[in-house]
């Protein structure tokens, strides 16, 4: 198999990758894990997994969804150890939090606070979909769900926003 | 496609239609509109996902291993000091006390060597006030320039560790609301100390260089903190 970051070369071109990616994983890590401290170390402990593992890695164009599953599986086994840490919603509403404060823009920190209370059903998908911009066919393979169902929860999520917000909901009921 | 199919498809993926429900989009001026009103909304919802993101810690290639993210300003008062901070870890290292909670203490400062700067640029107000509030406490003015905040795993816990700026340097201040010493307690070598003082549920940990006045910042915390809870 033809292992693209293999050699020194390799080596400088998945760190540009992952340099690249970073962003994108540490929020998809956050809005998994709500807190900051914890998305820093699942991404921390992500990208030194996706370093081991590079040569698995087919080319550039896998690589957001192979690491942004690497990060799920580091946030589950996280989750799994720090059950008992995770951070109440409600002490990351207060304006204070800098992950949900907007300097001067409410609307932000509104839809921010509403996309916290959503479940992670479906929070997740939306922030797949909407932040990494992945397809639902991919977000179906990530969540191990049928395409139907990763639609239906997009659905239901944005339709909750909507509702969560004040905007006139259609289509379907809760 | 009629149009409640539509705004389920739509709802669901605004962004990527297939093509009958574009078809229905492009004659349908009410899902039309519905369609602009959720592509908006998207737009909304991706700046809101946008949280900000620290600096990268990734080392450019050769060096092989990320590292946790520093941002430029730590950075650039990190080479600044880099020097003085390998000493005092070492020293400390050298000179730790056998007070486990003590040792523990200055092993976690080991962990975190770019926060004991010498530097007079603030921690972010949004910051530090996250910190404050994710270990229960409240922070009055009094206390001076607090130059770096951040929300430290501590013996299970999730404990504020800050450092405040003094004319004889950096000093460390742990907020430790689960340790609480029977008495206080002093230790350091080597020109570095440190003291453990009970306060409020907990304690309160102060630990500085030769030169820094620990008792005074000791006492500026103890009376600014409020516990909440």
């Amino acid at each position: 198999m033809n292992a693209p970051f293999a050699g020194k070369d390799g080596e400088a071109a998945f760190a540009r990758l992952c340099e690249e990616l970073r962003p994108d994983l540490y929020r998809f890590a956050f809005w998994l894990a709500r807190d900051r401290s914890v998305a820093e170390d699942v991404v921390q402990e992500s990208l030194l997994r996706a370093w081991r593992s590079r040569d698995g890695l087919a080319g550039a164009a896998a690589a957001k969804p192979w690491l942004l599953t690497i990060v799920r599986r580091e946030h589950a086994r996280l989750y799994e150890r720090k059950r008992h840490q995770t951070v109440p919603l409600h002490d990351l509403v207060g304006s204070e939090s800098p992950e949900l404060a907007a300097a001067g823009d409410q609307e932000t920190l509104d839809l921010r606070r509403a996309i916290l209370a959503l479940d992670d059903d479906y929070r997740e998908p939306l922030v797949l979909q909407v932040l990494t911009g992945l397809s639902t066919q991919e977000i179906a393979g990530q969540l191990g769900l049928t395409q139907a169902a990763v639609l239906s929860r997009l659905f239901r999520a944005r339709h909750k926003l909507r509702r969560a917000l004040g905007a006139e909901a259609d289509g379907e009921d809760d | 496609m009629d149009c409640l199919e539509f705004r389920r498809v739509a709802g669901a993926d605004p962004q990527r239609l297939e093509s009958a429900a574009q078809a229905h989009a492009d004659a349908c001026p009410g899902c039309a509109a519905h369609l602009r009103q959720l592509r908006a909304m998207d737009e909304r919802i991706r700046a809101a996902l946008e949280v900000p993101v620290r600096a990268s810690g990734w080392i450019p290639a050769g060096s092989a291993l990320p590292v946790r993210g520093l941002d430029r300003r730590r950075w650039l008062a990190l080479a600044a000091s880099i020097v003085g901070g390998v000493l005092v870890g070492t020293l400390l290292w050298v000179a730790g006390p056998r007070d486990s909670l003590a040792e523990d203490l200055l092993q976690h400062l080991g962990h975190e060597p770019e926060a004991a700067v010498a530097t007079r640029v603030p921690e972010e107000p949004a910051v530090l006030g996250a910190v404050l509030g994710r270990g229960g406490i409240r922070l009055r003015p009094g206390v001076g320039t607090v130059s770096y905040a951040n929300s430290c795993r501590f013996r299970g816990h999730v404990v504020p560790h800050l450092v405040v700026q003094t004319d004889g340097g950096p000093v460390t201040v742990m907020v430790l609301r689960h340790e609480r010493p029977a008495a206080p307690v002093s230790f350091g070598e080597e020109g570095y100390s440190g003291r453990i003082l009970p306060a409020g549920p907990g304690s309160i940990a102060v630990i500085g260089a030769a030169g820094a006045d620990i008792g005074q910042v000791a006492a500026d915390v103890l009376a600014a903190v409020d516990w909440m809870q």
